[in-house]
């Protein structure tokens, strides 16, 4: 009964799902606008329980004061505004709008943007050319890395100013994407496509059942 | 400028310093930042959640079918509402989770969803990612045969069956890599290392944009307003 009914409803979910999809029947479109509706309903339930689980691992933190503790309260303080002044009063609120203009924005920028440091020294350590595929990484990022700015072509009009074509560091830059990114994208998409639908067919198989977890 | 924008502006600046007092070292102000952050993303989730997808796809046909049971209220609807009871019983079985005696409710919910997602996935990954990345490989073939291509746009046609074959055949793992299979597989892992040059390149310039931008509101926003101080 714990193990069996979430297969039987995956399989039924599933095929579903899949099948009303392939049907224009105005029947067949009112079950999946339903079913598609059922997930909208129950997403929220599921962030709440992992907001739940969020202030439970905090709660735990504080009690057993882990390193850092403190910072919790922090959690608490940015969570209860958000949600207390939100759900009270709406997103349209001009209170909850400032603090997702003042606050939660410069947050999500900035720490983003500390990716930009962050990731030149991961640069450094990745681009020596020490062998054939690391220079061909190094040559493509610099291509698209000076292709993108302005500055690119004004280098290449300047000192490659004898070459017979133009504005070559953004053709280049967009010859790259075009052609030797995107057949590779291409190649990593279609495998990964194949391998989403692989494991679509054992879920709704009940091949692959790990979200069951353990027990009974 | 107005007080509450001129408060936005010094909070803002605060915050944004505090995360990037990080590239010094890990200290208090970047892990005040940093949970201030998970508190308010999580906060702002929730109410958008509810207020995009609980409040006008449940409550709200829930309400219109209950509506006759409060004395004095006209009713408008049928009680097709009702109906969203099921979805929100079977959401709410979520909250079993926080129990580990109940923790296998969890499984009805999530079997739901998974199915749910697994459907949907099939015929749209199958539409989106293979036919149509498939058709886009050999389409340009079609203008070959027209003659309204140029040489260069045949050789890119050419290049771009190449880089997709090879790269499949790398992660192609059901036959040894040896021979020619080896060597296209070589092939592919050239035209990965593009990819993902590329990849990084476009990430770094994003990430730079970002960083300008922050500074850009140091500067000139922030170090702005020093003047409505005086």
């Amino acid at each position: 009964m714990k193990r069996q009914v979430p297969l039987v409803l995956c399989f039924l979910f599933g095929v579903v799902m899949c099948f009303t999809q392939f049907s224009p029947h105005q029947y067949s479109q009112a079950v999946y606008n339903e079913v598609i509706n059922w997930a909208l309903i129950m997403a929220p339930f599921a962030l709440i329980f992992g907001t739940i689980t969020l202030i439970q691992t905090h709660v735990t933190r504080i009690r057993r004061r882990i390193e850092h503790w403190q910072y919790s309260f922090v959690v608490f303080a940015g969570l209860l505004t958000m949600a207390f002044i939100g759900i009270l009063f709406g997103p349209q609120d001009p209170a909850f709008e400032w603090l997702f203009n003042n606050v939660q924005v410069p947050l999500d920028a900035t720490m983003f943007s500390l990716l930009a440091f962050l990731i030149a020294s991961a640069a450094f350590r990745a681009f020596r050319a020490r062998t054939f595929e690391a220079t061909l990484l190094l040559i493509a990022a610099m291509i698209v890395l000076i292709g993108n700015v302005p500055v690119g072509d004004l280098i290449w009009n300047t000192v490659l100013s004898w070459l017979p074509w133009d504005n070559g560091a953004s053709e280049t830059r967009q010859w790259i994407l075009g052609n030797p990114n995107l057949s590779a994208r291409r190649g990593i998409i279609l495998g990964v496509s194949l391998g989403v639908i692989s494991q679509a067919i054992r879920l709704i198989l009940g091949i692959e059942r790990s979200y069951i977890g353990g027990g009974d | 400028m107005e007080l509450i924008d001129f408060i936005g502006i010094w909070i803002a600046a605060f915050l944004t310093l505090c995360i990037y007092s990080f590239l010094y070292r890990d200290n208090p102000f970047y892990r005040f930042a940093e949970h201030l952050f998970v508190g308010m993303s999580v906060g702002y989730t929730i109410t958008i959640s509810i207020y995009q997808g609980f409040i006008p796809f449940a409550w709200e046909p829930f309400w219109e079918a209950i509506k006759p049971f409060w004395p004095g209220v006209p009713r408008e609807a049928g009680w097709s509402g009702l109906w969203k009871l099921i979805p929100i019983g079977i959401g709410l079985l979520f909250f079993g989770g926080v129990s580990p005696r109940y923790t296998w409710l969890i499984r009805y919910p999530s079997a739901i969803l998974i199915g749910l997602g697994a459907g949907l996935a099939i015929p749209n990954v199958l539409r989106a990612d293979i036919f149509e990345q498939t058709r886009g490989t050999v389409e340009p073939f079609a203008s070959i045969n027209a003659g309204t291509l140029s040489i260069w746009g045949i050789l890119g046609a050419i290049l771009m069956v190449v880089g997709v074959v090879c790269t499949l055949i790398y992660f192609y793992f059901s036959v040894e890599h040896r021979g020619p299979v080896n060597w296209l597989s070589k092939v592919g892992i050239a035209f990965l290392m593009i990819g993902f040059g590329s990849a990084f390149g476009n990430t770094v310039m994003g990430r730079v944009a970002l960083l300008i931008q922050r500074v850009d509101f140091l500067i000139n926003d922030w170090i702005g307003s020093f003047g409505a101080l005086f």
